[in-house]
């Protein structure tokens, strides 16, 4: 048999097996195959791994030696353990401070680059373009940025002689804190731009033009056309953004490096100093565990807030 | 000639010439070696061993910052290196996990066996069984410049010897002019100060831990407190720059070779970077004082290990031996200005005449390693209780909310 006839006859058996099955089993069956690619990679890459983290959760787990099952005694040492407390408060303290310049001025940006008049592609696409830097990329740029000797903040505050010496900005709590968040908001602000700009542009211009016949001002569209239409997209973004600044890790880690006294330890930086530094990852997963369900929490409350109402 | 001879001359010759790579490849391995990144001397080490032809090493250079995760990454994960030049005080730790090959047969048949230096050999011991051999020896030591000592109207030839001695060199070398500092230290990197700080705590005879490294006696040692309200003094009065608030590390070396700072602690790994890159700064060296004299010093530096999953480890352990051999200690460590990881060799040809070799070699003489499995999380954790400690006294001023918060952050380490 040649090799076309025998793909010809594979080809019809498998036809002849499907017709032996019922519409609907066939109905089934094809939207089984269409789902599968996606159930194999959630299983691969986050039910499996989830699964993982739960289990090392109840183990002694070293990074490198024998691990031993301690039930819940990783969960019950969390309670106790100060930093995590510390640095969930401080995570969340940087979620409440960075969410709102980000989203404020992401819509800001978006409103400047709406219409599309001549070069508007070229500001939309400066907006954009820190976002395609890696963060860890962005971090180094920072700290380089921040030095006292050669860095280009201080010479410009020095030149405007808004300072009389060269500042130290990651050596106090609050500075460091500032310029992490100077530093996010201009690495993510274009992505937000962008998603909010999806969604001013998805809003029919008739709207307006009505609103414009009915004498409504710029606010008064803002609040009764912009804002409800964008309702989706503003959770989006927010949700975004806020999962973004919950899981914050490789600025503090190469920036602040957790300083000043700790004071920049974000919770994630917490689970990775613990899983790979003291080499506790079952206690690393726990902490992983509870983190997620923090966040499950935190988006069902956003998105429960920010629901479509009608 | 026949084509069926012709035909087999050809294959015969296809075949020599197929060989040749293979035997080529035949005559050694190639083992992988990860350093952290301190200098060149392992590089150069390396690159004279591959030199020789035969087995030859692939050097991995990593962050000091960044050694002991990705190590415990690369062995949780399978991928550990052959060869490991490994900061000797988390040796135990990697030992203890059994990633390290039991070399005490080896270390026992060595001629010289009794010669290697006693520090670093037994945190190259676990439970009796020889783990790994001193590789990279670094005693902590203090570096000056005399031409700011000169300056500062102090005779060069007289380094301090006590705390107060060198309080007032660090103020008549800071009274210079306001780019000059009498001191430094890197008030953000905790390693740095395991190196150079906790020297002033032993030579005055206090610890932060007990003897046996079971306890913490951080709030109860008069002399950890006197300790840290010293440097506090310090940088009260202006003595050490600002900008060492900051530094994590990166300018423990470079900070001193700017010419500007009057003391600085350092280990030999300095003398060769000053001298290369800074000919004009004229050095001085002694050795890190206690309250009213005496001395003492961090016995640092790497130890040399063979992962226990490696391939090769006769071929790895060859290249320990030619490490540690006569030829190689005296031509590859003396002549370069390195301690060698011999006893009977630190004083040699070479750096008997040479005062900053025999500083850094006579540090060991009252050098010091704790032999703890959780080193890295007391002292050397960027986010560590003993940085923390430092900041928060010596930064801050707080002295009592420091002592306070490292003697419950070390004990709670300590207890698991």
């Amino acid at each position: 048999m040649s090799a076309a006839a025998r793909e010809k006859d594979i080809a019809l058996r498998m036809t002849l097996r499907l017709e032996s099955l019922s519409w609907e089993q066939r109905r089934k069956l094809t939207g089984l195959l269409f789902v599968l690619p996606t159930v194999l990679f959630v299983t691969v890459f986050f039910i499996i791994p989830l699964a993982m983290t739960v289990f090392m959760s109840f183990h002694d787990w070293p990074l490198i030696g024998e691990q031993s099952w301690i039930g819940t005694t990783n969960y019950t040492e969390l309670a106790k353990d100060r930093q995590y407390l510390k640095s969930l408060d401080f995570t969340f303290r940087y979620t409440i401070l960075v969410t709102p310049p980000i989203f404020i001025l992401g819509f800001i940006l978006a409103s400047l680059v709406r219409h599309n008049i001549r070069f508007i592609g070229i500001f939309r696409t400066i907006f954009f373009l820190p976002v395609v830097i890696g963060l860890g990329v962005s971090s180094l740029l920072w700290i380089w940025m921040l030095d006292q000797r050669v860095g280009i903040f201080n010479k410009i505050l020095l030149d405007l002689h808004l300072i009389a010496k060269p500042q130290l900005f990651l050596a106090k709590p609050t500075t460091a804190m500032n310029v992490i968040i100077l530093s996010v908001v201009w690495k993510t602000v274009g992505f937000t731009m962008i998603l909010l700009l999806a969604g001013l542009q998805s809003i029919p211009d008739e709207l307006y033009e009505s609103a414009d016949v009915d004498g409504a001002g710029y606010f008064r569209k803002l609040l009764y056309i912009t804002l409800p239409l964008m309702r989706r997209t503003i959770a989006l973004a927010l949700i975004l953004s806020v999962i973004g600044s919950v899981l914050a890790f490789d600025q503090f880690y190469i920036i602040t490096r957790g300083g000043p006294r700790n004071s920049t330890i974000s919770i994630v930086y917490w689970i990775f100093n613990n899983s790979f530094t003291y080499w506790k990852m079952g206690y690393g997963a726990a902490m992983s565990i509870v983190l997620l369900g923090i966040l499950v929490a935190l988006t069902s409350v956003q998105y429960y807030v920010l629901r479509e109402r009608y | 000639m026949t084509s069926r001879r012709i035909v087999f001359a050809v294959l015969i010759m296809a075949l020599c010439i197929g060989a040749l790579p293979l035997s080529a490849q035949d005559e050694g391995v190639t083992m992988t070696m990860w350093v952290r990144n301190i200098g060149d001397q392992v590089q150069e080490l390396v690159d004279a061993w591959n030199d020789r032809g035969g087995n030859q090493i692939e050097l991995t250079v990593i962050p000091p910052n960044e050694f002991v995760t990705k190590m415990g990454a690369a062995i949780a994960a399978g991928e550990s290196p052959d060869i490991a030049s490994i900061d000797l005080i988390y040796a135990p730790a990697f030992a203890a996990a059994g990633q390290l090959l039991d070399i005490t047969d080896w270390v026992d048949a060595l001629p010289y066996a009794d010669d290697l230096l006693p520090a670093h050999s037994e945190l190259g011991t676990y439970q009796g069984r020889k783990y790994a051999v001193p590789f990279l020896i670094e005693g902590s030591f203090m570096m000056y410049n005399k031409g700011l000592f000169e300056a500062a109207g102090l005779d060069p030839e007289t380094p301090p010897t006590t705390w107060d001695e060198l309080l007032e060199a660090a103020r008549a070398i800071s009274a210079i002019d306001d780019e000059t500092y009498g001191y430094y230290f890197a008030a953000a990197c905790a390693g740095c100060n395991a190196f150079t700080y906790l020297p002033f705590i032993w030579a005055s005879g206090g610890d932060v831990l007990s003897e046996d490294y079971s306890e913490a006696t951080i709030a109860t040692d008069p002399i950890v407190r006197e300790a840290l309200e010293y440097y506090r003094l310090m940088w009260e009065e202006g003595l050490i720059p600002e900008s060492a608030s900051i530094d994590d590390g990166g300018s423990f070396v470079s900070a001193f070779g700017t010419g500007t700072i009057g003391i600085a602690g350092t280990g030999a790994f300095g003398i060769n970077v000053y001298r290369n890159d800074h000919p004009e700064l004229n050095l001085g060296a002694f050795h890190i004082p206690g309250k009213d004299g005496g001395a003492a010093s961090f016995g640092g530096g790497d130890v040399i290990a063979i992962g226990s999953g490696t391939q090769y480890p006769e071929e790895a352990w060859e290249f320990l031996e030619w490490m540690m051999s006569d030829e190689t200690q005296l031509e590859l460590y003396a002549a370069r200005n390195r301690t060698t990881v011999r006893v009977s060799m630190l004083e040699n040809e070479y750096s008997k005449d040479d005062p900053l070799v025999l500083t850094a070699a006579s540090a060991l003489a009252v050098g010091k390693s704790p032999y703890s499995l959780v080193y890295n999380d007391l002292f050397n954790d960027p986010n560590g209780p003993w940085l923390e400690m430092i900041q928060i006294a010596i930064l801050d001023g707080d002295i009592d909310g420091a002592l306070q918060l490292g003697q419950e952050r070390f004990t709670q380490i300590i207890e698991g």
